[in-house]
């Protein structure tokens, strides 16, 4: 071996190394270094949503969204259909019958702990930022991963625009920061949506069950699920009933792809020391190479 | 192909016909002189494949203008990718997976029988990834935005798409690497294709280890959509799945690519090559038949492992099996009494089937097995415009092969300067 | 050639198969829908599945038309396919079963049903089918039948006990009570019949409730014969029917003695109203028992029980397990035949189901009460200190005498501090000021509290009434003030983040109000409405051209000077 054909290898070698180094999942669970010492949510209690409306107008007004009509002949027939978020709505009230009677429950990003749609990002246009808001930013290509990413299926692509953008919840981030609450939570005229950090929220989810057990059912949803949420849901009957998925497990989202991200390096480092050897191994002797580059083979 | 004509001449006596290119006005008037098309323009081929090409090109214009909505696409919310990341990247990255095995056979554990049809394939790989990264830019929604993962601070290092976006321009310049000797052969330049040809090593082995991961990472994509996908398909192993998928994908894509290769430009092959073909095939398809033994072994494995066994008394479950024992099991056993027999029909058709059951289950995770339990009215199945548009892509790729073929020394023999050294 | 006509076949074969695959697939959702088994009128017909037995079945249920077969046999009798013993017939099917097991069984069944078919067939005469798919219908898989529970209710307990008394000229309750006594060995000997001891059928026959260590031993060995609900009804009720059906059938009386099911199992169910005057069955009861424990703290009740008797359905309401006082099981300090549980949770657990403050909170549930009650809390007499009004009212210690409230009324009202109409102004913005109907309201609650006993004898002041919504003030207090009890005394206008507890104000006038109205049914002005018309004009109109709400949040995100009040209010620390 002369010397160029050692420092091809031993380049190839560093380089894959190094890439592989660089591209280790540091932080592959989507969590973000915080300065901010809580995560904020909003705890929405089922049992006192009256299925106005009101936080679709306002969420509409305050996000520059078409306005919805929410007089009462028209929510009548709107909800007579299961609805979901779109493009052009980050939240909607759904109306289901159960045999507590009628439950209204409003659908929008959950805000998870750890974003399936976050670890999806490949240009961080989702953030999990430090207080707990999913935002989404312009610099976002449109490959939609997020979408295939969120086991609620929330965010929504404007598929019908020359520049489209990704639509959902981002929990009022702006007004946050200017120290308002989210749309949604000043304008609800029941305080069925409660903003907080979201341990005091928690703690107020659990009081409200242990103070009125046979009101509540005795489970805060998103507590847990999916690794725990920020927008935390309580209600007087099963959670199946007013449509929520019970099948999403407790595992964060993003570590199902964990497994793969972990065996990135090892492959980086592994597979050229692996294939060179390979390469080495069944090399003919100095004669049949000679022989080779006579007959001019491609 | 019609019309060419090649003059045979003894390699020893041959005189040396490269271009003399010493500066760029060289370089450009011999490209100009290449760009003439040869031979017959108006074969059948060029009168179907022209119109839908230019279709396709219209509808380009089209969905920039008017974004991905309908008519363009029948994308919606519930169905985010379709065709075009379904079939032209996830199903052509599979196929184009061709180039790093053969790669990795000839130039790795030196098998020389196959190294005829290796500069097609490289070629087929490369051009393969450069339209598919096409459209990818074609499918995204900010497509403006398509340099963000490339350059800038903010980079998602967590997320897998990440490694598929870096991984596709890093294979792109391996496979152009690979590929680069043809065309200093074609452009004459001696010194420049001593060079390249000294990285073909070092460019083959770190496309092996490129395209084991992104093969891998297009199923990764799909791990965070597990509460849509149906059980059945659905693994933790997905990655491994697709890695070994696209072996005999890439594989099959080449034997049929091959045997259409052979029929059209079989002028410019030696005799010695297409003799040694039938051996290739043979040997291709023994490959094929052992990796798509061990997927279906690992499928299998898979199901008692995720505990998915019961939803093969399903609707669901009769597609599933239809998929793996129809286009893996059976055209497994077809490679196999093909290569006994030595019978190339078979091999081709089993080909074929591989390549429709590759088809099949990359669109089952995209959007056939994804979300599935959500009503006909809602479900997705690609629009005019986006068969068209993905047809005219295709097309597009197949003329950009021809024309490299014919000018450059991919099928026949390179010249005689050019000594390959490996 | 051979070979290309195999490829075409199977690639013919390959695009059928993707295309119907394809179809299938993309159809999926509309089969991931459940169907309902449907439900039939049980018309005297009985599903044969006997599933505890056979487990899961390997044809289908038969669907059996018993009152065809009744009618066809009319003459003969229920022996026909009923077993006897000592002279009374026993309602189970089949007749006799040889030997253990599901074959046993369902040969059992095969051999009666289908051998009395083949013989009336010789016959010639109109009979059932003998083939396997003529009884076990595909079609009726998946068909419930069900039978309402029947009501033996005090109408018709009373109704025997006068026809028995016609018949034999004085009362016999032995004919049909009886009890069991676990002690006696020799069982032939141990149902008893001792006067003054009758009781419900429930008690011993009905198997799956939590019971006392006595009715324990009792309903195993009742379960072990056979012998629930169900089996003795059939048993002691029909036997007794079919001995004097054709008596009364000769009298005319052609609706005595049912034997038929939908006879009995109507569906159709008498209201504690429509109870009300049945005369109660006479066991020694006291009219206003004085309930005086021994070594208790607390002073003696005088308990109105002629008046609860009326107000329930059955005795088992409370009388649980035996028809005895509550202290007969239940001690000071609790012993084995009352599980344990001590005196003062047997008449106080507030969630029991059987305690006098379970009952009683159970009521508040009402339409009429809940409209204030659902938003107070359950007051459990351990952990929370009760006022000593609330125990006075029961514990007065004076016996024979139970000492009514009088009526409730506004006439001494003082106007000026007890508004008659209050106009809500102070979160004016997107809607008209409210104007409450104040007094109205009052006037209507008073109402509500006179018509029902128990709330008058609960509420006991009109001030009870204030604090069903002026939940957190203290009357004495109140009236001490010039200030009225407003609700933004204590709930703030802002959102209140470091207490979730107390909502604002927004939230509180909403919940209160419409709580009120959601809870008592009351359509205008509840949070359910989707009728024609402005849900929130009923209280308050909408401002014409006037800012709105939502304009108001608008400006909130320029306006940077609410930052500070709304920040320290909410942002914790």
């Amino acid at each position: 071996m002369d010397r160029r054909n050692f420092l091809k290898i031993i380049g190839s070698g560093v380089a894959g190394a190094a890439t592989g180094n660089l591209l280790t999942p540091g932080r592959t669970l989507a969590k973000e270094g915080t300065s901010a010492k809580e995560l904020y949510g909003i705890l929405v209690d089922t049992t006192r949503c009256i299925g106005c409306r009101r936080c679709e107008l306002g969420c509409a007004e305050v996000n520059g969204l078409p306005i919805p009509d929410i007089s009462e002949s028209k929510n009548e027939n709107l909800l007579k259909t299961i609805r979901k978020t779109s493009d052009a709505q980050y939240t909607i009230i759904n109306r289901y019958e159960t045999e507590k009677g009628t439950i209204f429950v409003p659908k929008r990003c959950m805000h998870c702990n750890q974003p399936g749609c976050v670890a999806a990002c490949l240009v961080k246009a989702m953030r999990k930022r430090p207080s707990g808001h999913v935002t989404w930013d312009l610099n976002c290509i449109g490959c939609r991963l997020c979408m295939i990413s969120c086991p609620f299926d929330i965010p929504k692509f404007e598929y019908n625009k020359a520049m489209p953008r990704i639509q959902k919840c981002n929990l009022c981030y702006d007004r946050y920061n200017n120290g308002v609450l989210p749309a949604c939570v000043e304008v609800c005229p029941t305080q069925a949506l409660m903003f907080g950090s979201r341990r005091q929220i928690l703690d107020e989810g659990k009081r409200r069950i242990a103070a009125n057990p046979d009101k509540y059912i005795e489970h805060i949803y998103g507590e847990y699920e999916v690794g725990g949420t920020s927008h935390l849901y309580i209600s007087s009957v099963p959670f199946e009933q007013i449509g929520f998925r019970k099948d999403l497990g407790t595992v964060a989202y993003p570590e199902y792809s964990t497994g793969f991200l972990y065996a990135v390096p090892f492959i980086f480092v592994l597979w050229p020391i692996v294939m060179l050897g390979m390469n080495r191994a069944t090399k003919k002797s100095k004669e049949d190479e000679g022989h080779h580059e006579e007959k001019g083979k491609h | 192909m019609a019309g060419e004509k090649l003059e045979t001449v003894e390699i020893v006596k041959e005189k040396d016909e490269s271009p003399n290119i010493k500066n760029l006005g060289d370089f450009w008037n011999f490209l100009k002189k290449e760009l003439i098309p040869r031979g017959n323009i108006g074969t059948p081929f060029n009168v179907i494949s022209l119109p839908i090409m230019l279709l396709g090109y219209v509808f380009i214009v089209l969905r920039l203008a008017y974004g991905l909505g309908k008519p363009v696409t029948n994308l919606n919310q519930e169905y985010p990718w379709g065709l075009w990341i379904g079939f032209d990247v996830v199903t052509g990255v599979a196929f184009a997976g061709g180039a790093y095995v053969l790669c990795f056979i000839v130039y790795v554990l030196r098998a020389e029988k196959y190294h005829p049809i290796i500069r097609a394939t490289v070629l087929n790989g490369f051009l393969a990834y450069l339209f598919y990264a096409g459209a990818i830019v074609l499918d995204i929604g900010r497509w403006w935005n398509i340099y963000n993962p490339m350059v800038g601070n903010n980079f998602g290092v967590n997320a897998v798409m990440f490694l598929v976006a870096w991984h596709f321009f890093l294979y792109m310049i391996a496979a152009l690497i690979e590929f680069s000797p043809t065309i200093a052969e074609w452009l004459g330049m001696k010194r420049l294709r001593k060079i390249l040809g000294a990285m073909t090593l070092g460019a083959v082995i770190f496309g092996i280890t490129l395209s084991t991961l992104h093969q891998s990472g297009l199923g990764a994509l799909m791990m965070m959509a597990k509460s849509k996908i149906h059980p059945l398909w659905f693994t933790e192993f997905i990655p491994i799945l697709y890695f070994v998928s696209s072996i005999f994908a890439g594989l099959s894509l080449v034997i049929f690519e091959g045997s259409i290769s052979h029929k059209v430009f079989g002028p410019q092959i030696d005799e010695e090559h297409h003799k040694s073909y039938d051996d290739i095939v043979i040997g291709l398809a023994r490959i094929c038949a052992v990796a798509m033994f061990g997927y279906f072994f690992l499928k299998a494995i898979l199901l008692v492992h995720e505990h998915a066994l019961p939803y093969l008394n399903s609707t669901m479950g009769f597609w599933y099996l239809f998929e793996v024992i129809g286009f893996v099991l059976v055209p497994c056993f077809m490679f196999v009494s093909g290569a006994q027999q030595k019978n190339l029909s078979t091999i081709k058709f089993a080909a074929i089937l591989t390549m429709l059951g590759i088809i099949l289950n990359r669109l089952n995770y995209t959007f056939i097995a994804y979300n599935w339990f959500v009503p006909l009215s809602e479900k997705y199945w690609p629009a005019p415009m986006e068969l068209i548009i993905t047809a005219s892509i295709i097309l597009t790729e197949i003329w950009a092969f021809r024309w490299m073929v014919n000018r450059m020394p991919v099928l026949r023999k390179p010249p005689a300067w050019a000594i390959e050294k490996h | 050639m051979n070979r290309k006509l195999i490829f075409f076949l199977v690639s013919i074969a390959y695009l059928i198969l993707i295309s119907y695959g394809l179809y299938s697939v993309y159809t999926v959702e509309a089969t991931l829908r459940v169907k309902e088994p449907p439900k039939i009128k049980p018309e005297n017909k009985i599903a044969i599945a006997r599933t505890e037995i056979f487990g899961k079945l390997e044809r289908p249920q038969v669907i059996f038309n018993h009152g065809k077969h009744e009618e066809a046999f009319k003459k003969e009798g229920c022996n026909t396919c009923h077993p006897e013993k000592d002279g009374q017939i026993l309602f189970d099917f089949p007749k006799t079963v040889k030997k253990k097991g599901k074959t046993a069984v369902m040969n059992a069944y095969h051999d009666q049903c289908i051998d009395c078919h083949k013989k009336s067939s010789s016959e010639n005469k109109k009979t059932g089918p003998v083939n396997c798919g003529d009884c076990h219908k595909e079609k009726e898989k998946a068909i419930q039948v069900k039978y309402p529970v029947f009501e033996f209710d005090f109408y018709v307990h009373d109704k025997h006990v006068k026809k028995l008394k016609e018949k034999i000229g004085k009362d016999d309750c032995g004919l049909c009570h009886h009890s069991y006594d676990i002690n006696e060995e020799d069982e032939t000997l141990a149902l008893v019949y001792e006067k003054g001891t009758e009781e419900s059928c429930y008690y011993c026959h009905e198997f799956g409730k939590k019971r006392g260590p006595e009715l324990t031993a009792i309903t195993t060995v009742a379960a072990k014969k056979g012998l629930d609900i169900r089996s003795a009804s059939h048993q002691q009720c029909l036997n007794c029917h079919l001995k004097y059906k054709e008596e009364y059938l000769k009298k005319g009386e052609k609706e005595a003695c049912p034997t038929e099911c939908s006879k009995c199992h109507t569906g159709k169910y008498r209201t504690v109203a429509e109870l009300e005057k049945i005369v109660r069955p006479d066991r020694d009861q006291k009219d206003k028992p004085f309930i005086d424990i021994e070594n208790s703290k607390m002073k003696g009740v005088t308990f109105d029980h002629k008046s609860h008797e009326a107000n329930s359905k059955t005795c088992r309401s409370c009388h649980h397990e035996t028809l005895n006082a509550c202290d007969t099981c239940h001690s000071l300090t609790g012993k084995p035949e009352g599980n344990g549980i001590n005196v003062a949770n047997a008449y106080h657990h507030v969630f029991s189901e059987h305690s006098c403050a379970g009952c009683h909170n159970k009521k508040k549930e009402e339409k009429k009460c809940a409209g204030c009650h659902h938003f107070i809390p359950a007051m459990d007499v351990e952990t929370m200190n009760p006022k000593k009004e609330t125990c006075t009212a029961c514990h007065s210690g004076k016996k024979d005498q139970i000492a009514m409230p009088k009526p409730l009324s506004t006439a001494g009202l003082n106007k000026d501090k007890v508004k008659k109409e209050v106009e809500i102004k102070v979160l004016e913005k997107e809607f008209e000021p409210s104007k409450f109907p104040h007094l109205d309201i009052i006037d209507k609650l008073v109402k509500v509290s006179n018509d029902s006993k128990m709330a008058t004898y609960f509420h006991g002041n009109l001030q009870t009434l204030c604090e069903g919504c002026h939940h957190r003030s203290i009357a004495q207090a109140e009236a001490q003030k010039d200030t009225p009890p407003n609700c933004k005394n204590c709930h703030m206008t802002a959102y209140d983040g470091q207490n979730l507890n107390r909502t604002r104000l927004l939230s509180a006038y909403h919940r209160q109000c419409m709580g009120c109205h959601d809870k008592m049914g009351i359509e205008k002005g509840s949070s359910v409405r989707f009728k024609e018309g402005d849900r929130c004009g009923t209280c308050h109109k909408k401002k014409v051209g006037g800012p709105t709400e939502i304009t108001h949040i608008k400006n909130q995100n320029v306006a940077k000077q609410n930052k500070n009040n709304i920040l320290n209010v909410w942002r914790p620390k």
